[in-house]
């Protein structure tokens, strides 16, 4: 193995490739050890959960008495819980849901975020005032508490905890938009742009989002991670996904009372949401990097 | 320093004022009528039962007359009685804040302790050229963070309770059994404490080998100063700031953490105190959670803040 790899890098057609994959974007986009581990850790994830419906295994509410706390087996390779169901088929169904979960709610975080913190640094004192004063009082929550107040308020279910979610993301984006709009405002191609008199949407448009999107992206991938964990913490505290839909976090609940003697139920989801944690972390490492022109050769 | 204070203190004045707000709006919000969940609809009780209890809680008058009460009686401690077992929502904060802050202080302090020598001998073995100990803590720090805190407090019970039976899972917390208080709280601390452990000792690393750069450090070593010497007393005490800075930054983190962990050892403190209230629809109580919780946070900040300017004399006391 090693030999043949010397063999490769000796001849001219490895730098070749090599060069082709640091020009294409996407292979720009691989060739970054922080994604490589990223997709390492997601992609078999994100694969199974999409294609979990046609995979020939229990559905995930399918109650199967007989098989009841099975430790995981050939069958059932993540057991299968108290009423019999397959938890794999439902630890899918789980994942597929925290990650539209986490999609989601970066996502809107992101796109508020952007667009509320930009008014804040350029709609005048008065704007950046009525939203700080918002945001600040927003922020004097704990997250958890914040995300859980709001459901409290709008009841269970996954739109809400989305919205939950997004509620206690946006002010940390709208405060990273704002101060990074703020940083571009003395910038000699700022000056340039309002002196040939440009209209200000065309200047926020323009200059100010397309440099402020790359640091933004870069949270949102971490936004993401946040909300994932956010609904696990949510449903196993019984204050999110209503069994018996499977979540993550209710599953991890779900095997709190039979611990000792099927450890499985409870373990196995929740290092799924550390693989996909983990996952997410070097991915937003990865992108940082991609984003940065400074790191282009 | 007072008049710092002050105007630290006063910045804080509208962000109270949010906050009151928010917690009393939260529950204007909720859908559904209290009086209806507390007594039944008015099939089974009648309307003239429904019409007293809502006259009781106060719910006849308009918002505005609503709120200036609330905000009066929230400024003498009055939070209400617990709408379902009526016991004063003060009386219960009591028995559960103590609870609530021996778990978050005590995990700080084992954080602290832990992380601190750990980040400090990291720098120290890097600048040695040996750095397995800065590889494991980077890596721990990723795990520790992926890693859900119900999950590792689950685990941690599956092991050192359920197998190896060394801690109790459950039973009420008696002060002044300190032996019955350490056994009950440090599964929850340690689990509190893994949380914060790889941030600190990241920083710490990173904030030590910055310092042992420094000039005043090549003028200990010139004077024979011995290694050990060098890295804790003078490159360590110099690195105490970034720290400071991120057990600040993280108490939002470890107060949601707190609820958690709560619910998984079984212990009244505000947490348990703040699910069951929402579960069980006692919006007093959970109105009352929340604020303290909110309070908590804030004051936290201030006093991060404070003991910046304490601990650096170059930070300037600018509000």
């Amino acid at each position: 193995m090693a030999t043949a790899g010397i063999a490769l890098r000796r001849s001219g057609a490895w730098v070749e490739t090599v060069k082709d994959l640091r020009t294409s974007t996407a292979g720009r986009f691989f060739s970054n050890r922080s994604n490589q581990i990223a997709v390492l850790f997601i992609g078999p994830v994100v694969v199974l959960a999409l294609i979990a419906q046609w995979l020939p295994i229990q559905e995930p509410l399918e109650i199967n008495i007989v098989d009841r706390f099975q430790s995981p087996s050939l069958g059932h390779p993540f057991g299968t819980d108290g009423l019999g169901r397959d938890l794999l088929s439902r630890t899918l169904a789980g994942l597929r849901l925290s990650l539209w979960i986490g999609f989601a709610a970066a996502m809107i975080a992101l796109t508020l975020g952007v667009i509320i913190g930009t008014m804040a640094g350029f709609m005048g004192r008065g704007v950046d005032r009525a939203i700080s004063v918002v945001t600040d009082v927003m922020l004097s929550f704990p997250t958890l508490l914040l995300v859980i107040g709001v459901v409290a308020v709008m009841g269970p279910g996954v739109t809400q905890i989305i919205i939950a979610i997004a509620v206690a993301d946006t002010p940390r984006a709208i405060r990273l938009q704002r101060s990074l709009a703020m940083g571009l405002r003395s910038r000699p191609y700022m000056d340039a742009a309002r002196l040939a008199s440009a209209p200000t949407r065309w200047i926020l448009v323009r200059h100010v989002i397309p440099n402020t999107i790359a640091p933004m992206i870069v949270v949102a991938t971490l936004y993401a991670s946040n909300a994932i964990q956010a609904e696990a913490a949510l449903s196993f505290l019984g204050l999110g996904i209503v069994p018996p839909e499977p979540s993550l976090g209710n599953l991890v609940a779900d095997g709190r009372n039979y611990l000792q003697n099927a450890w499985w139920i409870s373990t196995i989801p929740g290092l799924c949401i550390a693989i996909v944690a983990i996952g997410l972390h070097f991915l937003s490492d990865g992108v940082r990097d991609f984003l940065d022109p400074r790191q282009r050769s | 320093m007072s008049t710092y204070l002050a105007k630290r203190g006063g910045v804080m004045i509208p962000t109270i004022i949010g906050i009151v707000t928010v917690v009393f709006l939260m529950v204007r919000a909720l859908p559904g009528d209290p009086v209806v969940f507390l007594l039944g609809d008015e099939g089974a009780v009648g309307a003239e039962a429904l019409e007293i209890m809502r006259e009781q809680l106060g719910l006849t008058d308009s918002i505005p007359v609503q709120y200036v009460r609330y905000v009066a009686k929230t400024l003498t401690f009055d939070l209400g009685n617990s709408l379902l077992s009526g016991v004063p929502v003060v009386e219960l904060l009591k028995n559960a804040i103590p609870i609530t802050l021996a778990v978050a202080a005590a995990s700080v302090v084992f954080s602290v302790l832990v992380a601190v020598p750990l980040g400090a001998l990291a720098a120290y073995w890097r600048t040695q050229g040996k750095d397995s100990l800065d590889q494991g803590l980077t890596w721990f720090a990723i795990i520790a963070d992926a890693l859900p805190g119900f999950w590792i407090a689950l685990v941690m019970l599956l092991v050192f309770s359920l197998h190896l039976g060394w801690f109790p899972v459950s039973g009420t917390i008696e002060w002044t059994d300190p032996w019955q208080v350490f056994t009950r709280l440090a599964l929850p601390v340690v689990v509190l404490g893994i949380a914060q452990l790889a941030s600190i000792a990241r920083v710490t690393r990173t904030a030590v080998l910055d310092a042992l750069q420094d000039d005043y450090v090549r003028t200990a070593r010139s004077l024979g100063t011995p290694e050990l010497t060098i890295l804790f007393r003078h490159a360590l005490r110099n690195s105490m700031l970034p720290v400071i800075t991120v057990l600040g930054l993280s108490f939002g983190r470890l107060l949601g953490g707190t609820i958690i962990t709560e619910n998984v050892f079984s212990l009244p403190g505000m947490g348990t105190l703040l699910v069951q209230g929402i579960s069980g629809r006692d919006y007093t109580v959970a109105q009352g959670v929340v604020l303290v919780y909110a309070f908590l946070f804030i004051s936290v900040n201030l006093i991060t803040d404070v003991l910046y300017t304490r601990i650096d004399p170059r930070v300037k006391l600018e509000a």
